[in-house]
């Protein structure tokens, strides 16, 4: 929709954006920053910008704190969270898309578990995995305490609502005069589902799976119960730098960065796809 | 230069029990949860010793210190058995003592009495002795005195304006008015004069820990304990009167500190302090030493000592280490106890520039040379304080209820910092919550 | 789940069938999964909590002891801060996900419009998005600091009043909520971003030939076209802005005083704080409970357009 341009207001425009761009960027870029400074310019009165950069924050955070063992935490469970969630959900949400399984009721009842505030669960999850820990198929599963496993199938429980929530609209954006024809053409219902309903999600799966990974990466409470040292992710593992000298402002900025960092390069990856991903589903909502 | 000195005894730690370690095909497992941070960095290499020495595998796992205390009570309560050795404030002994959360090592420790009678009598009244029994020992201390930037005290010409102002002589102070007077005092503007200097950024009277976090009623405990009161009375009330007083002086005080003081908690002062921004601080922990110190290669001309609070009493704060009852190995779990509690890990964690609880570190010569003042210097200050103190408990550490009490208690008294209810309200709704928790009166044991 | 086998579908609804199992079962055996997670994860600690809330729950007074009746729901309706933690989440919720939306929508407009360097507006934008309210916090902390922070400094240059952001308990809660403005109106913006885009081109280029004014075609065709996209995302923003907890956490852990403490945050308080489970699972419920009653209103129209959808052909 190109429309006629005037110059004052596109610099009005630009202008604008630019503000905006700035409001949201500045917090991370200072972040960033700190992450390259020397203690000494840290916690200054006036703030300072100019410094000579140094990588001794992140040789504390990688080295002395070990971070990447987070790091690598982080990334199995959220990365096994989001594939279960995204298979599981596919599975459902194709159902209530098609089959209007429940007629509505059964999809209220598990959008509404998302409304669970999750302080009022932690304890019994506790105890459940506590216990389920101790048993054969516990044990096989990781599932137990500092488990990967018991993380896992806390970060499917919460995000399986939403992630179907959002993949049930972009299965409905598929027409089923496709289906239908693949099925004369004699596939059967889930050779139908994996060869053509699937691929045609494909952009929704994909929106699905990003902030399925963003809402895992960045989880913290049950991360925080649930684990002590063997399965704990970044957003615990940044804890470890509050001390008793207080924050360690520059580690915990190198930290972060890292953190933040493979998020980034995935988003940033990703983003193309997710637009047309949420075009897609958003045409009719 | 600390990290040398850490990898040199660690190495010394390692070659003297080489021998032991090859022997040891089983070791004992157990976990110590403990509070992140540098001090337990050094301690984690010395407990590579105790390994080496018992034939014992021990994990450390670092948590930070405001989720210390929720996250070893659930695994408590979920008799997990996951931490053995555990971390506990001095408020928070009575609740996992009466709970049978720890187990007592009265009878562990009947054979090690020279141990248990070095700790600083009145560290060990406050952090290790209820009902008569021994609950394991305190490996670090942060018993509060203040901070406060002698060089501004020892100046001419403000000695001679504070007179010309105040009538009596500036010195550090002895009486809650006067650290009042010389907060008011110092507080200027950018653009006046400090030491007859122009300041470049405004300068505070003193840095208050007033944010959200269990300190400012660390501060209050200063000038509560020094006027003869506590925060339980012998009934297990709180002495309304008596906090709003003090609570009303401290309030007085916000007036002459950054505004952060509303938002921070003593790392944040700390950082105030070594950035040139403020004159002394309120009660304050004297562990904080080696930081508070770096104020005088920041500031030029500064000079900073470690006093004893007005009134000579102030927070006496231990972690103590104690062994879970839910643990598998409890002997092997006591024994590391007294090993990181012990005079041989304590006397290098001194060298490291930890706060002691031993008297027998704590009064070593050999940290108390000018060559030390850099990590130990707050020592001669933290025994005199014991001396001062001797004698004294607190309630607040004689009830079940203290570590619930002491999580809460700061909400109303920031609350009323902040301005949002009256110092009265703030003491009567304090009376209220610790009623609510104790359900009544909070029972004190003697 | 492949417990389906795929010769036994051969035929379906469409093609009258032969053996194999009716669409009814296939469709059963689709949401299995997802359905045994939900009842083993949501239910079975929903119940717990729910007998919980019957009976004396001091933990670290050791284990969950007798039934007390409704006891724990008359002390949590007589509670002050409990309703006070209710109202400070409405006030947050309202705030936040009003002015989300309108930021939201607004940007959306802005980059719409752009045509040069798209690509790395968006992706800036989405900065915000992929970080932890848990780390970031942090450094809003830093930023909001009236010694070190550099918003105060900024202001100071400009000769403009520098609030005490997170320590005057008049603005705590605005802070708060500019943070999570900071990091959620991307989301918003995005979102409304790929909806604007999706609009069908014909109705727009129609309205033009009758030379319908742009604030008319603005409120006759693009928001109703863009109603249900928007709706989802309030809906979504409004159930996670009740249920906000790290950024509180990590900002002013509820205070000044109790300034910011919002319904979540009184119950970490309640229940891992002072380990009062009694009465942490009875506000829980009852929090529970009001969302549900809210959301059958606000879920009934998504849901109704959902399953007209599935109806469909």
């Amino acid at each position: 929709m190109q429309r006629k341009t005037s110059i004052p207001l596109e610099v009005l425009r630009y202008g604008a954006i630019f503000l905006v761009l700035g409001f949201f960027v500045f917090p991370i870029f200072w972040m960033v920053l700190t992450s390259f400074k020397p203690e000494s310019a840290i916690m200054v009165s006036p703030p300072r910008f100019l410094f000579t950069p140094t990588l001794d924050n992140y040789y504390h955070a990688i080295v002395d704190k070990n971070f990447f063992f987070y790091i690598k935490n982080t990334l199995i469970i959220s990365v096994i969270s989001t594939a279960i969630v995204v298979f599981i959900g596919s599975l459902a949400a194709y159902s209530f898309a098609r089959y209007n399984v429940g007629d509505g009721h059964i999809l209220f009842f598990i959008l509404s578990t998302k409304m669970m505030p999750a302080i009022a669960v932690i304890l019994p999850y506790f105890l459940i995995f506590r216990d389920v820990g101790k048993t054969a198929v516990g044990k096989a599963l990781h599932l137990g305490l500092d488990q990967h496993g018991a993380l896992i199938v806390s970060y499917v429980m919460f995000n399986l609502p939403f992630a179907i929530w959002l993949l049930v609209s972009f299965f409905q954006d598929i027409p089923r005069s496709l289906e239908h024809s693949a099925r004369l053409d004699g596939l059967s219902r889930l050779q139908v589902l994996r060869k053509v309903t699937f691929p045609l999600a494909a952009p929704g799966i994909a929106v699905t799976a990003v902030f399925t990974l963003i809402f895992c990466w960045n989880e913290f409470l049950f991360a925080y119960i649930l684990t002590r040292k063997l399965a704990s992710t970044v957003t615990v593992g940044v804890e470890s730098f509050f001390t008793l000298q207080g924050i360690l402002w520059g580690p915990v900025a190198a930290a972060a960065t890292i953190s933040v960092a493979p998020m980034l390069v995935f988003v940033l990856v990703m983003q193309r796809y997710m637009v047309r991903g949420l075009t897609f589903g958003a045409v009719r909502g | 230069m600390r990290k040398s000195l850490a990898s040199a005894s660690l190495l010394a730690l390692l070659s003297a029990g080489g021998a032991f370690a090859q022997e040891c095909a089983d070791p004992v497992e157990i976990t110590w949860s403990t509070i992140a941070g540098f001090y337990t960095d050094a301690m984690a290499n010395f407990v590579k010793s105790f390994e080496d020495d018992n034939c014992a595998k021990v994990t450390v796992v670092n948590i930070d210190n405001s989720q210390l205390y929720n996250k070893q009570v659930i695994e408590m309560v979920g008799q997990t058995g996951a931490y053995d050795v555990v971390t506990l404030e001095t408020a928070e002994k009575a609740e996992f003592a009466e709970n049978g959360f720890i187990l007592p090592m009265t009878d562990f420790f009947a054979d090690k009495q020279e141990l248990l009678n070095d700790v600083s009598p009145t560290l060990r009244a406050m952090t290790v002795e209820y009902k008569g029994d021994v609950w394991g020992l305190p490996y670090y201390t942060y018993t509060a005195g203040m901070f406060i930037r002698q060089d501004l005290i020892d100046d001419a010409g403000e000695q001679a304006a504070f007179k010309a102002k105040y009538g009596y002589d500036l010195a550090d102070p002895t009486t809650w008015e006067q650290h009042r007077d010389i907060a008011e005092f110092f507080t200027r503007k950018a653009g006046e004069t400090l030491k007859g200097e122009v300041l470049t950024k405004d300068f505070y009277g003193v840095g208050l820990m007033a944010g959200p976090f269990p300190e400012i009623q660390d501060e209050l405990s200063a000038p509560l304990w020094g006027m003869g009161s506590d925060w339980l009375t012998a009934e297990g009330t709180v002495p309304v009167d008596d906090v709003e007083k003090v609570l009303g002086e401290y309030v007085e005080e916000l007036k002459f500190a950054p505004p952060a003081a509303l938002t921070v908690t003593y790392d944040g002062v700390m950082n105030q302090m070594k950035d040139c921004q403020i004159a002394m601080t309120h009660g304050f922990f004297l562990d904080q030493w080696p930081n508070a110190v770096k104020t005088e290669d920041n500031c030029p001309g500064a000079k900073v000592a470690a006093i004893e609070a007005p009134g000579k009493k102030a927070y006496v704060g231990g972690f103590l280490l104690a062994v879970s009852s839910s643990s598998a190995q409890p002997d092997m779990a006591m024994k590391f106890v007294a090993h990181i509690g012990g005079y041989e890990i304590q006397k290098q964690f001194a060298e490291l520039g930890g706060a002691s609880t031993l008297t027998s570190v704590l009064t070593d010569p050999a940290f108390a040379t000018s060559e030390r003042r850099a990590t130990n210097g707050q020592y001669a200050t933290l025994n005199m304080i014991f001396d001062s103190m001797s004698g004294f408990s607190s309630n607040l550490f004689k009830t079940p209820f203290g570590a619930k009490i002491y999580n809460t208690m700061q909400i109303p008294l920031q609350a009323a910092a902040a301005g949002q209810i009256t110092v009265r309200e703030a003491a009567e709704q304090l009376a209220a919550d610790v009623a609510k928790i104790c359900g009544g009166p909070c029972p004190i044991a003697n | 789940m492949s417990a389906a086998p795929e010769s036994a579908g051969l035929a379906g609804s469409p093609p009258p069938g032969k053996s194999g199992m009716s669409d009814r079962w296939f469709s059963i055996l689709l949401i299995a999964p997802a359905m045994l997670i939900t009842l083993i994860f949501a239910i079975l600690p929903l119940i717990q909590a729910l007998d919980v809330t019957f009976r004396m729950g001091d933990l670290s007074r050791g284990k969950i002891g007798d039934y007390v009746g409704l006891t724990n729901y008359r002390i949590v309706f007589a509670d002050n801060q409990f309703w006070q933690a209710g109202w400070v989440t409405l006030k947050f919720t309202v705030v936040a996900v009003g002015l989300e939306m309108i930021l939201g929508v607004a940007i959306a407009f802005l980059l719409h419009g752009a045509t040069f360097a798209k690509g790395i507006t968006r992706s800036l934008l989405i900065l915000p998005l992929a970080t932890s309210a848990a780390v970031t916090g942090l450094f809003w902390r830093y930023l909001y600091d009236t010694q070190f922070g550099v918003l105060n400094w900024v202001l100071g240059l400009l000769g403009l009043p520098e609030p005490n952001w997170l320590g005057d308990y008049t603005i705590a809660l605005w802070s708060v909520v500019l943070f999570d403005i900071w990091q959620w109106t991307p989301f918003v913006a995005l979102i409304a971003l790929a909806g604007l885009q999706a609009l069908p081109k014909e109705p727009f280029e129609a309205a033009e030939l009758d030379g319908a004014s742009k604030w008319r075609v603005l409120t006759t065709l693009t928001f109703p076209l863009l109603k249900p996209v928007l709706f989802l995302v309030l809906v979504l923003r409004t159930i996670d802005c009740v249920r906000l907890y790290d950024a509180v956490a990590v900002l002013t852990r509820g205070g000044p005083g109790t300034a910011t403490e919002t319904m979540t945050f009184y119950l970490y308080r309640t229940g891992l704080k002072l380990f009062r489970m009694d009465y942490a699972s009875t506000m829980a419920v009852f929090f529970l409970y009001v969302m549900l009653v809210a959301a059958v209103f606000a879920l009934t129209p998504l849901l109704k357009q959902f399953t007209d959808r599935a109806k469909e052909a």
